[in-house]
Order: C-alpha cells, then structure tokens, then sequence
C-alpha cells in the first residue's frame, strides 16, 4: 500500500475502488496545520472530475500501469500518432493523454505511454529534450542598451523558447519539458 | 533554469506586479498610522522559537560571546510583540519576514515569507475583524483609486469577481459544519466523536489520526471549497484545541475567539483574543511541547520571559497576514513566484 509521498501528477490511484488519474497535485497547510495534499481526479471509466484533500501520509492505493516505451511518428488534427518499437503496434493518442506535452514532441521521440486495460491513458514525457534550432535572431552579448539577457528562438518542432543570447541557428538546445525553459545547450 | 529576474526584463505584466507590491506594503504602513499604530521592529532570530506543533523553525549557528550558539529563525513575531504590549506599547504593527522550515517553496508557499502582524490592548478578535476589512479597502482605494461606482470595492482574482463591501460574510466554525458538512461541530469535540462521523462520511481514517487530523480532512474537503468565492469569509470560534494562544470563549470553553480570512481561495490570516492568563498559557505551550515530541519534532523549553509578560499583557487582540498571498489577491497572480523576486525554488533549485 502506498501512500500520499508516491503521488503525484500522472499516477492513477484507486479512489473508491475505481482507477482515477493523478491530474493536479498541492501541498496545503490549513492553519499552521499539518501538512495536506489537495489532488484533482480524474475518474478513468466516467471522465468526471473531482477534487480530493489527503492528509499527507495518508495511505493510498497507486495503481500499477503498463508501461510501453513509444516513438512519436506524426500528428493527424488534434491526434499524435505513436509507434511501439518491439511490436510496431500503432497508437493514436489525444492530448488529454499528452497532457500539455505535445508542443516538445519532435519527429522519432521515444516517450513511455501508460496503459490501463489496454488503453493509453498517460505518459511519461522525458524531462529533457534536444531540439536543433531552426530561427534565431544574431544576439551579441554585451548588448546591454537593450538590458536583454534572452531571446526567443524557434526548435526545428517550431516551439519558441528564451534562450540566452550567445545562441545561434544551427545549435542544438536542450529543453526542460517540466518547466518549458531553456536548461543548457547540447 | 530562468531566473524572475532575467524574465522581468522583458515583461511588463510581471514588472507592474512589483510596483504594485511596493503601494500596497506603503498603504498597509498608511492604514497603520493613520490608525495610531506604532510600526516595531522584532528579532527575526531567537533563542527560543515558537511551539507551534506542526512548524518547524529554522537552526542557525550563531557566533556569540565566543561560543557557537543554537539560535532559531522566527516562524512569526507574535512571542516578542507579546512582549511589547506588555511593556506598555497599546497599539503596534510589524511587517517582516518570517521563516518555516516545513514549508515547500510553491504557489502558496515559500520558506522565506512576509508576515504582516498587528496587535491592539484593551480590544479582541472581533475589533481585529473589523481592522482587517478597512485595511483591505483602504489598500484597494490606494492601488486602484479610480474604480466607478458599482465596481468600487470589487477586484479580479483568477476570472472571479470578489466583493469586499463591507461587512465581510462571517461564519461560525459551528455553523460552518452544520451548513456545509452537515455536522454538528459541538458533538464532534473529541477525537472519537470526530473519528466516527468521518468514517461514517467514508473518510479514511488511521490510528495516528489526531482530532486536528480529522477535522481538517473534513474542513478541506467538504466547507472550505464550498464557501461563496465572490466575497471574503471570516471564519470564527474555532475549537479550543486548535487555537492554543487564544482566549476561551467565557459563554463556550470548548470554542476559542480565534478567526481566519479567506478570499480568492486563499487563506490570509489567522486572529485571535489573545490568551492573557499565564497558566492556562504555560499549560498550552506544554502540551504543545508533548506533541512536538510525539511527532518527532524537535522540542524547545517554554520561554518563561513570555510567560512573565503575558501575565502583564492587557486583554489584547491580534492578528498575522500573509503579505505576499495579499500581494497575490490585488496583483490576480496565481503564484507566490510571481510576487517575489527571488523565490527559493529559484535560489536553491535542484
């Protein structure tokens, strides 16, 4: 039995005996109180939603879920089309699967889609992805009349991102899909 | 990761954000004056820390008299102002920061934070009420001064209106449960009582469960989500066992003159009548203690100094805000990211 410590978003969890999806996940302290996790669930068979407060250690049941590990092919309207490496199985997936992800996919990602009773329900976006960059205005450094430290460039997916001025089309940057931002350049 | 600073360089919205913080610290210091507040200024690290169960005050080495001491962040300046008002000073305010060991650095925390606290002699938690809500109007008219008529006294917070007409809606702790929960609070005073009802509602709950436990697990769940977003709530009588530096009430002992502030979702501060009899404090703070120990945390002595002044305090009512989820409220920013410059997340990240 697991408890509050192993959640957080993208678990699915038993909630009254029914598979629900970790969609938000907040530490709360009412009152100088103890500490409380206010959660957001998504009841997997029903789609409702619902908000749970649990008192942090408290004990909850994490449901395990299939895990396979998938290679982005393309996106058909609001569709994104996955492959499974071992058994050239074909996915399609919505972005309520991708849960916000889809804007850092890029052509042969590998991502880890999770599966309850058969069906794709999350996944596991990697935390760090590479992107060549396609746009970049020149930005010299030392122009401080500007005062700008960042601009924005455009990765070969066409996401735009700040990035520090020293970065040239044809670099390669590596971005951190939790925070949308800029970590270093490959 | 991208620091708030290199981001505020090209961000209007975020910068204004900022200025607006400045107005509405200067129009808390305003109110305070205009009111014969006298602003103090308190140690933010002690010898002896609060001992509140549940917070976990900062350690520090300080180099002192040519020993290294243990010495404490303050979780809050409450224990000193007590002092202050003991030695005479009626009216006194303190805006400053304060520091929590537990806390996570997100949306509605930081281990660094502003603490607003106010306390007045000779008055109790319902003059306290009556501060905070002129004090929100009177910051509203500083930092929106040209608001038309019907819209005077409302501001945005996340897509929803919020009224802060005055008087503010108030709610009996008690009432509150019966309203919300369905629940008759004065039967649910202990932990079994508290224990079965919330088995009975289908909560989940443990043997290490505590009444505090329970009755949050009740409170979080089913009345504070369902209070009316579009005005502020002062929620008040709070049982006596979750108010120990509050006064009994003298019609209801088992209730304590203790309120909180809500509005936007937000949990702004938390009042009381303040306990002015030193036993029934010393009692407090040693249960308080026992708890602490119970759950592992780390245990201090009772700072008997405050003690000595609580028994020269006059009968007192006091208050602390939270700034920067205050700053959020009249800002509309989501997080307490956005009203700080340096957040800890961005200090100390991974």
């Amino acid at each position: 039995m697991a408890s509050t410590q192993d959640i957080k978003r993208g678990v699915v969890i038993l909630w009254k005996n029914e598979p629900h999806l970790v969609v938000e996940f907040e530490h709360i302290m009412p009152g100088k109180g103890s500490a409380f996790v206010r959660t957001k669930l998504k009841n997997l068979k029903s789609g409702k939603v619902l908000e749970n407060t649990f008192k942090v250690g408290e004990k909850v049941d994490v449901v395990d879920l299939e895990k396979r590990r998938v290679q982005y092919l393309y996106a058909s309207g609001d569709k994104f089309a996955f492959m499974d490496n071992t058994s050239y199985e074909q996915f399609e997936v919505g972005t309520d699967v991708l849960a916000g992800f889809e804007k850092y996919l890029k052509e042969s990602l590998e991502v880890i889609l999770l599966f309850s009773e058969g069906s794709p329900i999350t996944c596991e976006f990697p935390k760090k992805v590479s992107y060549k960059v396609t746009e970049a205005e020149p930005g010299v450094k030392g122009d401080t009349a500007s005062g700008r430290v960042t601009k924005e460039v455009t990765a070969e997916n066409g996401l735009k991102i700040r990035a520090p001025l020293f970065i040239k089309e044809g670099d390669t940057i590596i971005v951190n899909t939790e925070t949308g931002e800029y970590a270093e350049r490959a | 990761m991208i620091q708030n600073w290199q981001a505020l360089k090209d961000d209007e919205k975020k910068r204004d954000i900022f200025f607006l913080r400045a107005k509405i610290i200067a129009s808390v210091r305003d109110f305070f004056c205009r009111e014969g507040f006298l602003e103090v200024e308190t140690p933010n690290m002690v010898r002896l820390p609060g001992m509140e169960p549940y917070l976990d005050p900062i350690k520090v080495a300080l180099p002192f008299g040519g020993i290294k001491r243990d010495a404490y962040l303050t979780t809050s300046p409450e224990y000193a102002m007590k002092k202050i008002l003991a030695a005479g000073f009626p009216k006194i305010f303190q805006i400053c920061k304060s520091f929590r060991g537990g806390e996570e650095a997100d949306r509605l925390h930081n281990p660094e934070f502003t603490i607003l606290e106010w306390y007045r002699t000779e008055a109790d938690y319902k003059d306290v009420m009556a501060d905070t809500e002129n004090l929100f109007l009177h910051i509203l008219r500083s930092i929106f001064p040209e608001k038309p008529g019907a819209e005077e006294n409302l501001i945005v917070y996340q897509n929803k209106k919020i009224d802060l007409s005055l008087p503010w809606p108030r709610l009996t702790v008690r009432e509150a449960f019966e309203k919300y929960a369905k629940m008759n609070l004065d039967d649910n005073l202990t932990l079994e009582a508290m224990a079965v009802s919330a088995k009975a509602k289908g909560y989940v709950v443990s043997q290490d469960d505590r009444f505090d436990d329970i009755f949050f697990k009740i409170f979080l769940n089913e009345i504070e989500p369902n209070f009316d977003q579009a005005r502020p709530v002062i929620l008040y009588d709070w049982p006596a066992q979750l108010a120990a530096l509050s006064r009994r009430k003298t019609d209801d002992p088992r209730y304590a003159e203790r309120f909180e502030v809500y509005a936007g979702g937000l949990e702004l501060g938390n009042a009381f009548s303040e306990l002015s009899d030193s036993d029934e404090q010393r009692d407090r703070l040693t249960e308080e203690r026992d708890l602490r120990k119970k759950i592992g945390k780390e245990i201090y002595d009772i700072d008997e100094d405050f003690l000595l002044a609580i028994r020269d305090m006059p009968k007192s009512g006091g208050i602390a805000m939270g700034v920067d989820r205050m700053v959020m409220l009249f800002t509309d920013a989501k997080s307490m990211e956005e009203v700080s410059f340096f957040p800890a997340g961005q200090i100390f990240e991974n």
